[in-house]
Formats: C-alpha cells, structure tokens, sequence
C-alpha cells in the first residue's frame, strides 16, 4: 500500500444512506402521507374522537351561518320595499315621461324606474280595497296623482344614502312632492344592522368558542401520543420529519370533520324542508329558504382543513424538543 | 471520541446533579458507569444525546461541541448515537418491526433496504419471529433486545444505554453484555450506565463510578481485569 497516498478525511457529521428511494419532493410527500395515514389507522379511536369534535363544532357554525344567510336573503327581499315615490298632480304626457326618466335614471342608485298613471293608480287602490268596493262609487282617476316609483340598489337603500337620493331628485326641476316612508326606511335599517351587529358578535363567540375546542382537542390527541415524538427526536429526526405527518393528519382531520359536518348540515336542512310543514305552519316551496352557497360550502372545508392544520402545528410547538 | 471538561449540571438552583466533571472516552472503548442511585448516571447519559446541557463545562462528542449546537444540528449528531433507555421507550401501539425500522426511515432509508437491514437486526437479537408482535405483548427481556435493536439497526458511532439490564434474568444479561460487545468489536464506542454488580465484573471494561454527581473513581481495563482474578 502506497503509504504516500493520502488518507480520506473522516466524515463526521454525515450518514451515509444505501438507497435514495423515495427521493425528490413527490417521494417525500408520498412518504409522509403514507406515514399519516398509517398514524391515523394505528390511533383510530383518538382520530375518531378528534373528528367528530372537528364535525359537531363545524356543524353549529355552519348552522349559525344557514340561518343567518337566509335571514340576510328574507332581509333582502324586505328591503325592495324601500322605495321613493315621486307625485304629480296631473298626467304626464309621453315625452314629459321619458324627459323625467331620464334625469331620474341619471342619478347614482337608482335599479329601477316606473310610471304610475292615473288609471293605474285607481286600480291599485280598487284592488286594496276589495271587498269595499262601494267606497269608490263615483271616484274617477283624475282626482289621484301619477308618479314615479323608484326602486333603489342594495348599498343606496340605507336611511343616509336615501335622504341623499331624495334630496338630489328634489334638485330636478318639476319634482316637487317626494315621499319615501322616511320612518319605515329608518326603523327597517336599525333592525338590519341590529341583526348584522348580534350575528357578528355571536358567529364571533361561535368560531373563537369552536377554535378553542378543536385546538385543545388535538392538543389532548398530540399529548397522547407525545411519546412517538419523543422517540422520534431521539433517534435524530429533524423537526419537520415529526411535524409533517402530523400536520397532514391534522389536515385530514379537519377535512373529513368539516365534511362530515356540511353533509349533516344537508341532512338537516332536507329534513327540515320535509317534516316542517307537519309541525310549524310553514310552506317549504313559498319560504324562499335555501342551502348554503357554493363559495360558503367551499369556505367551510377550507376553514375546517386550516383548523386541523394549525390546531396540530400550535400543539407540536409545544411537544417538540428538537 | 467523548470528552466532558468541567462540567457542572443543576436541575435547581441549589442541588447540583453533576459537578466538576471530566471523562475522555476513546473510539472504539467500551466503559461502565457505576454508582448507586441518584448519582448522576442518567444525567450524564442525557448529556451526551443533547437531551440536557450543562449549566457549564464542554461537552464534545464526535467532534462536536454540544452545548454549541443549534437545534437544527442535534438531530444530526444524534443520527450517529444509539441510545438504550431504562424504559425501553417503545412506542406500544406499533409492532416490533415498526419500532426498529423508525431509526431508518429517520435516516430516509428506501423501503426494500429498511426490511433488510431491520429483519438483519432482529435476526441478531434473536427475535426475528416476533417482527410483527405488539411491543406490549413481549416479555421484558425481549422488549429490551427491541430497544437494543433501534439504537444498533444503524450501527452507530456510540451507544449509550441505561440501565440495559434492570429487570433481566441472568441468561437474558448474558445475551445483553454479548450483544454490546460484539458491537464494540464492530468500532462502536460503547457508554453503559448500570449498577449490576455482576454486569460489570463480567464486563471486564473500564469502569468510571459516580457519586453524589461526582466522578470518585475510575478504573481502568487491564486493572479491572486483575481485580476479578483476584
């Protein structure tokens, strides 16, 4: 042996591995997949136990959020009523109309437009007062006035936005009379933003009180098993090797919980939709009520796997040594 | 290979755990560590595997400072250092494959290799029937050739065990003290922490004895030796 031949450094630090299978980024994916999996078979009941917490607390928020998106879309619906009624005492002629409908339409707010005429405006009052029809024995239409009613865009049907609208419309020369139900526009907004204010504060205390249950649910799950990570940074594993099948569990959990969750919340609102009527007086076709919206569905399950994800991610921190 | 320079560990501010001390352990060496209960003998085991560090003093194992080590650096020395614990710490709810092969898939070993070298390990330990066991449904000492088994599957530089014989009956010692000295004759440095008498003395290794958190006494090899022929 040639004793001039120089002899290799040591390697220190480095372990030398005999296979690189499962290398690159989608091997090492698939590896903790796997391994997440594995986890979640060996720890059934505790998985178990964590998704049905993860469900049943999903379950009342999205519960909360049914109800209080179809109270907004019933809430909606009122609010086509705030309307602002423009009076003339005498009939418009065609080009006098459409003058009016144009300086009206050029205004900020307006969604809709229509011309009330004499006539019209008689049959509408025959048709309040029906059953009393002798009342209007005599009357002619000329002694009521025509108008314009104005219907009004979601964000311009607040009390400020509406006295702005009837002030501008005041500016158009010929209008003189305006009415709005001043009174019904300003009761009807504070009860919406009464109800706005209560939904918050209670979809607020719903989702902090649901945090603080999931968290400390997986928090309880990691703690449980706080020996297999403790073996596992013995034996040298990086803390992203511990974290990641954990994290994807996490994932999983809150996944299949907030699932699980909206398929119930389906279940729910069908029964209610079919077994209603039989104990409420309440006409399913005529209530206007419907299921959540894609985008709230899709938001759900997005907020489930983040709370299954951060929930394990906060828990590690604490359980981790290396 | 190892070597402690001073040093000083407290768990609470007025009782130390360890104080003064200072070891050098060669590569390749085989060493007991004796002294009765509460001597310091596990916390100077935990200080070699960066479980603990010391309030003061050096700490170098395999090159390498501990007390310098960052967090991200420890799992890197700790790939080289087989640790036997009093308590096994198998995880129980996986089988006895499951528990050796964890130290490989920490290492990014591939699957076929895994099963070879795992199957390799238990075939040594003599317990390669029970590959698909349930921890918990092994007797002690097979549970101990499990443990043994995760800290040698990646031959390491140094294997530290605590305790390896707490419970055991003689033959199961018997098998234990093999095992380490075939891995020692393999170049690993072997640290075994234990009181058993009779371990020691059938040892026939360098033996540094602890009390009260101090080294009071060490005894070499060849003097170990003449000590049991008398």
């Amino acid at each position: 042996m040639n004793k001039w031949k120089k002899k290799p450094p040591e390697t220190i630090r480095t372990f030398r591995r005999p296979s690189l299978a499962g290398d690159g980024f989608g091997g090492r994916a698939g590896f903790y997949l796997t391994r997440a999996i594995t986890n979640i078979r060996q720890n059934v009941f505790v998985n178990v136990v964590t998704v049905g917490t993860i469900t049943l607390a999903l379950l009342i928020v999205s519960l909360f959020l049914l109800v209080f998106v179809n109270l907004e879309s019933a809430t909606e619906n009122w609010s086509e009523r705030v309307q602002v009624t423009v009076y003339f005492d005498k009939e418009l002629t065609g080009q006098e109309q459409s003058a009016f409908r144009q300086k009206i339409t050029e205004l900020s707010g307006v969604s809709r437009v229509s011309y009330v005429s004499r006539d019209e405006a008689l049959k509408r009052f025959r048709g309040r007062l029906r059953g009393q029809e002798t009342l209007l024995e005599g009357v002619s239409s000329e002694i009521l006035p025509t108008s314009f009613e104005i219907a009004l865009k979601r964000s311009y049907r607040d009390t400020v936005s509406v006295e702005e609208f009837v002030t501008k419309l005041k500016r158009i020369s010929g209008i003189t009379e305006v009415q709005y139900g001043e009174e019904w526009v300003r009761r009807f907004n504070s009860f919406l933003n009464f109800m706005r204010l209560l939904g918050a504060l209670l979809g607020g205390f719903l989702v902090i009180a649901v945090i603080f249950i999931v968290s400390n649910t997986i928090k309880l799950t990691i703690y449980s098993r706080r020996d297999e990570l403790e073996v596992m940074s013995l034996v040298g594993a990086t803390r992203f090797f511990i974290s990641a099948p954990f994290l994807l569990e996490g994932l999983i959990q809150g996944l299949a919980g907030s699932t699980l969750s909206l398929a119930l919340l389906y279940g729910l609102y069908e029964g209610f939709l079919q077994n209603a009527g039989s104990f409420i007086t309440f006409n399913p076709a005529a209530s206007g009520l419907s299921f959540l919206p894609v985008e709230h569905l899709l938001t759900l399950l997005l907020a489930g796997a983040l709370l299954g994800f951060i929930g394990s991610l906060t828990s590690l921190k604490r359980f981790i040594t290396v | 290979m190892i070597q402690l320079h001073n040093v000083f560990l407290a768990y609470q501010q007025d009782a130390s755990a360890l104080h003064n001390i200072n070891l050098k352990i060669g590569k390749g060496e085989f060493i007991f560590l004796t002294g009765p209960s509460g001597a310091g003998k596990t916390t100077l085991l935990r200080l070699l595997y960066g479980a603990l560090t010391p309030n003061r003093g050096q700490v170098l194992v395999d090159g390498q400072n501990i007390t310098r080590m960052t967090r991200s650096q420890l799992p890197l020395l700790r790939r080289s250092i087989g640790v036997v614990f009093q308590d096994f710490k198998l995880l129980h709810n996986r089988t006895v494959f499951e528990n050796v092969a964890i130290t490989l898939e920490v290492l990014g070993w591939g699957r076929v290799d895994i099963g070879k070298k795992t199957m390799h390990i238990l075939k040594q330990m003599g317990i390669e029937s029970k590959h698909n066991s349930i921890t918990q449904c092994l007797s002690g000492g097979e549970q101990q050739r499990v443990a043994l088994a995760r800290a040698l599957v990646n031959d390491p530089k140094i294997l530290l065990a605590d305790e390896p014989t707490g419970n055991l009956d003689d033959a199961n010692k018997n098998q234990i003290l093999t095992i380490f000295k075939e891995a020692n004759i393999r170049g690993t440095t072997v640290v075994v922490a234990t009181h058993d008498r009779r371990l020691i003395d059938q040892g026939h290794k360098r033996l540094v004895t602890l009390s009260k958190g101090e080294i009071v006494e060490q005894v070499e090899k060849e003097a170990a030796r003449d000590d049991q022929n008398i």
